[in-house]
């Protein structure tokens, strides 16, 4: 618990010192959001929808930094820190892999907590959102979408060979989910073919369950993405502690 | 005596390349044993095979009677270990690396005091990156010591150290030896093993040409200066 705790604290004042995750995590999701409220306003969703068109995007825009930092920041510091041969040096102390894993996983969940506070300020002080549906339900769908993302991540961090490999890896998972799951292109928007070909990605399922908790309507089927998701991070937590790469 | 460090017949190869041939040396308790031999004669492969952060190809490994690659947890809260490249985080200070060195240990030593006496401690808010090379070298021994470890490893002991510098290290893994630490280094500085080692092991391209006391190192050579004899040992195996 000691070394938990000292590492965390060490390891969140080098990331806060590093500033990129400040910028993608934290100022990213607010940028999008007043662009979205440039362009669309009070606009409703769509013809005849009692809910604005920021408002339906709001799930999507939370989920933002939870990708920034488990699929970008996760992966590419656990694959900096390999390269650096840094993990060698944890290696031949007694530290386990699983708490060198899990100071990371806390400090970008922290960057996510951080920024849903904040978008969920900014969106109800200055642009008039209002959760509709269940707090419980959108809580537990965030945090389904933060358990898949940075299993992802801690996968990619665990197990690349390399930073190079690393970062192809994360830039592969992260661009694609980042544009086409809705989190910054709106899902509503996109031809039908898109919307099915995203409909693959775990994060378009996350993001589906936040945007119904938040704009209160029923989802037609909450098990199957749940389900999915979870099973997702089980297998990936699993892989990324069995075949941890101390080098 | 019993041994601290016992490694028989290690052998390591990268590919063709045969690294460590056949590598048998043993450690006892409270000795200084110096693994010598020029850049890429498998010092630090050995020490690495050892260690477990590289797996040997075949031969017996022991460190405190534990193996190292079965029980990593427990045998390196008693082991220190000074890599050749110091390995460190961007933007890390001196206090921030030495405290978080000092949580992974249930009994780690107080590192104000280690950073005093290898007259760093005016550089506890300095980032790591901005030290000198003979004080990042002695910041890496005080990572090494903080565990309070019962044995250490020190790859390239004092290489970018001065002259003032690298006695008061002397000095100091002296003490720490009149106390039962048992030291494994290697060095490129013959005064220095002369200085520190009980124990030596000459390697050449991976085999060991000499193993024994630095005495009988000189005597078994042509020449009566310990450098000289070290010289011949390498240079002779080289000429065949």
């Amino acid at each position: 618990m000691r070394t938990f705790r000292t590492m965390l604290k060490t390891e969140l004042k080098l990331s806060l010192r590093g500033m990129d995750m400040f910028i993608f995590a934290i100022c990213v999701p607010l940028v999008v959001l007043v662009i979205l409220d440039i362009i669309y306003g009070n606009k409703p969703a769509f013809e005849g929808a009692e809910y604005s068109f920021l408002e339906q995007s709001f799930g999507a825009l939370a989920t933002i930094s939870i990708c920034a930092g488990g699929v970008m920041g996760l992966p590419l510091v656990v694959s900096d820190y390999r390269n650096k041969k840094i993990l060698k040096r944890f290696k031949v102390t007694p530290v386990s892999p699983s708490i060198i894993l899990l100071v990371q996983v806390v400090i970008y969940t922290l960057y996510a907590v951080v920024s849903l506070i904040l978008l969920y300020l900014a969106a109800t002080i200055f642009f008039g959102y209002q959760l509709q549906g269940s707090l419980l339900h959108f809580l537990g769908g965030y945090i389904l979408v933060i358990l898949s993302m940075f299993s992802i991540g801690m996968m990619v961090g665990g197990i690349a060979p390399n930073i190079k490999i690393a970062s192809v890896i994360a830039s592969v998972l992260y661009f694609p989910m980042l544009i086409f799951s809705g989190a910054t292109l709106p899902y509503e928007v996109m031809p039908t073919a898109l919307q099915k070909l995203a409909d693959i990605l775990p994060l378009t399922q996350g993001i589906k369950l936040l945007k119904a908790a938040s704009l209160g309507l029923a989802v037609d089927s909450v098990l199957v993405p749940i389900i999915v998701m979870s099973a997702l991070a089980v297998i990936c937590i699993a892989v990324s502690l069995k075949f941890f790469k101390w080098e | 005596m019993e041994d601290v460090i016992k490694v028989e017949q290690l052998s390591k190869s990268y590919g063709k390349l045969l690294a460590v041939k056949n590598v048998s040396l043993s450690v006892g308790r409270g000795m200084v044993f110096g693994l010598l031999g020029a850049n890429g004669a498998g010092k630090s492969t050995t020490i690495e095979c050892i260690l477990g952060t590289k797996k040997s190809d075949s031969g017996k490994v022991s460190v405190l009677g534990m193996k190292p690659l079965a029980e990593r947890k427990k045998l390196f809260e008693k082991v220190g270990v000074q890599f050749q490249e110091a390995n460190y985080q961007d933007k890390i200070t001196v206090s921030e690396l030495c405290e978080v060195t000092a949580s992974l240990y249930r009994k780690a030593a107080n590192y104000l005091d280690l950073l005093e006496r290898f007259g760093i401690s005016d550089k506890l808010k300095s980032p790591v990156t901005e030290l000198s090379g003979g004080q990042r070298q002695r910041l890496f021994i005080i990572l090494a010591l903080i565990p309070n470890p019962k044995v250490v490893f020190l790859d390239e002991l004092t290489t970018g150290l001065d002259a003032k510098a690298r006695r008061d290290v002397w000095k100091i893994l002296s003490e720490l030896k009149a106390k039962g630490l048992t030291i494994l280094l290697t060095s490129h500085f013959m005064d220095e093993v002369e200085a520190l080692c009980d124990c030596i092991c000459i390697l050449k391209q991976g085999e060991i040409i000499f193993y024994g006391m630095i005495s009988e190192a000189i005597s078994a050579s042509p020449y009566d200066k310990f450098e000289d004899a070290y010289l011949w040992y390498t240079d002779e195996e080289g000429q065949e």
